[in-house]
């Protein structure tokens, strides 16, 4: 969400977010920001509700939603892979994770015919206490998976944020969208140097 | 509570009429140019190859032959013009006259309900078929303008042409199997996604650089221009053209806008697409295009989503509301003849009458004798009177 706000920022929004105020939307210079959970940003820029948003790619894939997502913003960069106990090498049965549509997908195109589970937290406790013999979960350091004894099996997908936008919104507000975009792709070439 | 199945509703008097009413205006506006309603069966045979087949509902026949419920209106076109329109069908432009088509119906999608709380729609398109030119093309983008300003929305037509991007594949020689992701990445303007696909292609550099410029090249007519300098090679070109041809056609162009990176539509359009938007609604309101060979020989046409139109459209009284709870049979006529919305009391007892009106919110009585103003009677009274009067002689 910082991250977020900053890119924001350096593209040329005035935005000021203040954490204490516990507010919900911003003000920035014409330009109304909300906060919203990220599996509900497809949903509102999808409607239309809001024109753009930050959201993950995985967040975006496993919501099915069909947006434009013009700008890879580059940061919240992570991988989402299959995980299991270490030295694990039996098939899969039953595989638990928080996204039950890329996890079906990825079996699929794997050839495997494994169950999906879907939690909603503390994924890796699936694979510990045998409700699933493997998980489908993000990974950033893998500090998790080695202090339980788990290892990464196969990368599902990478994953970083991406700026989206509304189908009609890209063409009925290029005038203010555009230049976002060219001016978070700018911000984000900069980030890259 | 019986609800019925998710995905269905009941739909009350209010919005039922005002539904009604943008179908007859949209059915007026088709017939002023030459559209002609049809009826196409609801129930169809299933068929594996059909372009829905994973989304419509099945049902089993008596003899186990397998059926679907109807789940888009061109195909189930195409078949009614297979059986009665065995020429147009074949093909045989020069000789017989274009069809033009229209429809207002039921469609159902068997899509999943956490989805998409619809599972049962009302479409109402147009078909113009047995033609292919940029003439035809122009005439349903005309309609489809007409249709969003009929409901009384400002409209935006936004046209592409998935051709132009087929163009450039083949320049890049993506193979089959490569082109679906491809197409998908373009279309979602998605250039990482885009850039890590191309790489693995490895295709020539100056087709390489053409593909990664495509999904910003949108916006208004100017826009041709830029692609014309992106991608000027022959075949890429005379797709631009047959856009060029299209937006030459109208007389003001300043509604229009275009997007080349427009690559991925349903499976049966092969030539020009487009789709109507209207300002501060996020969902295209209308979406259309050409099918050439895929259903029919020469065919294109544009359906709209009646829910998502009316949702699109700020909130309205919609016609004649009841005024005059009527004991007098004769009067009741003269005053629906004028174009009054007139109940008939189920009482005979002028009191019980009065309280049934009351009941209902209708602001004046007619009895034989007189028209008499309840409590929340308006102005209108002495029209009313007068139209009596004159009716009676």
């Amino acid at each position: 969400m910082a991250r977020a706000f900053e890119v924001l920022r350096q593209a040329g929004l005035q935005l000021e977010r203040s954490v204490e105020a516990r507010a919900l939307r911003y003000d920035a210079g014409g330009v109304m920001v909300i906060e919203v959970r990220n599996s509900d940003i497809p949903t509102y820029v999808g409607l239309g509700v809001a024109d753009a948003g930050i959201v993950g790619k995985d967040v975006l894939l496993e919501s099915g939603s069909h947006l434009y997502e013009p700008v890879d913003l580059g940061f919240a960069a992570c991988r989402l892979s299959l995980i299991r106990p270490r030295g694990a090498a039996g098939a899969l049965r039953r595989v638990a994770s928080k996204y039950p549509r890329l996890t079906a997908g990825y079996l699929r195109r794997v050839g495997s015919s494994a169950e999906v589970v879907r939690l909603s937290g503390n994924v890796e406790l699936a694979c510990l206490t045998g409700l699933a013999d493997a998980v489908v979960d993000i990974v950033e350091t893998g500090g998790t998976l080695r202090a339980n004894e788990l290892e990464e099996v196969a990368v599902v997908l990478r994953s970083s944020a991406r700026l989206v936008v509304n189908r009609a919104a890209l063409k009925l507000k290029a005038r203010r969208l555009r230049p976002l975009i060219v001016a978070l792709r700018e911000v984000c070439r900069r980030a890259a140097d | 509570m019986a609800f019925p199945p998710e995905g269905t509703r009941y739909i009350l008097p209010e919005e039922a009429q005002a539904r009604a009413g943008v179908v007859g205006l949209l059915g007026d506006l088709y017939d002023a140019w030459g559209y002609r309603l049809v009826e196409v069966p609801a129930l169809e045979r299933y068929h594996p190859d059909h372009p829905r087949v994973g989304q419509s509902f099945k049902l089993s026949d008596r003899d186990s032959g397998v059926l679907a419920l109807r789940s888009d209106f061109t195909p189930a076109l195409a078949g009614l013009v297979r059986t009665h329109y065995p020429r147009v069908a074949a093909g045989e432009e020069e000789e017989v006259a274009p069809l033009r088509l229209r429809y207002a119906d039921k469609t159902w999608q068997a899509i999943d309900p956490d989805v998409a709380r619809t599972r049962e729609f009302t479409q109402v398109g147009v078909e113009l078929i047995g033609v292919s030119n940029a003439r035809a093309d122009t005439e349903l983008i005309h309609l489809a303008r007409e249709s969003v300003r009929a409901v009384g929305l400002v409209p935006r037509v936004e046209i592409g042409n998935p051709a132009f991007v087929r163009a450039l594949l083949d320049l890049a020689a993506v193979p089959q199997s490569g082109r679906g992701e491809l197409a998908d990445a373009i279309d979602r303007k998605d250039r990482s996604t885009l850039v890590a696909l191309l790489a693995d292609l490895a295709p020539p550099k100056d087709v390489a650089a053409a593909l990664f410029e495509v999904p910003d090249l949108y916006g208004d007519v100017s826009v041709l221009e830029e692609a014309r300098r992106v991608a000027p090679w022959p075949p890429a070109l005379a797709e631009l053209e047959r856009l060029q041809a299209i937006l030459g056609e109208f007389e003001d162009d300043s509604e229009l806008l275009l997007d080349l990176g427009t690559a991925r539509r349903l499976s049966y359009y092969t030539g020009v697409t487009f789709r109507a938007y209207t300002f501060d609604y996020g969902q295209p309101l209308l979406g259309g295009g050409r099918y050439d060979g895929a259903l029919l020989p020469w065919a294109a046409g544009f359906t709209i989503g009646l829910e998502r139109l009316l949702s699109a459209v700020p909130d309205r009284s919609e016609g004649a509301p009841v005024l005059v709870l009527s004991l007098d049979d004769v009067g009741a006529r003269i005053l629906r003849a004028a174009g009054y919305g007139v109940m008939r009391s189920l009482t005979t007892d002028v009191e019980a009458a009065r309280q049934e009106a009351r009941r209902q919110g209708i602001p004046y009585l007619l009895t034989e004798v007189e028209l008499e103003p309840l409590e929340e009677a308006g102005s209108g009274l002495a029209e009313l009177r007068r139209v009596l009067e004159e009716g009676r002689g």
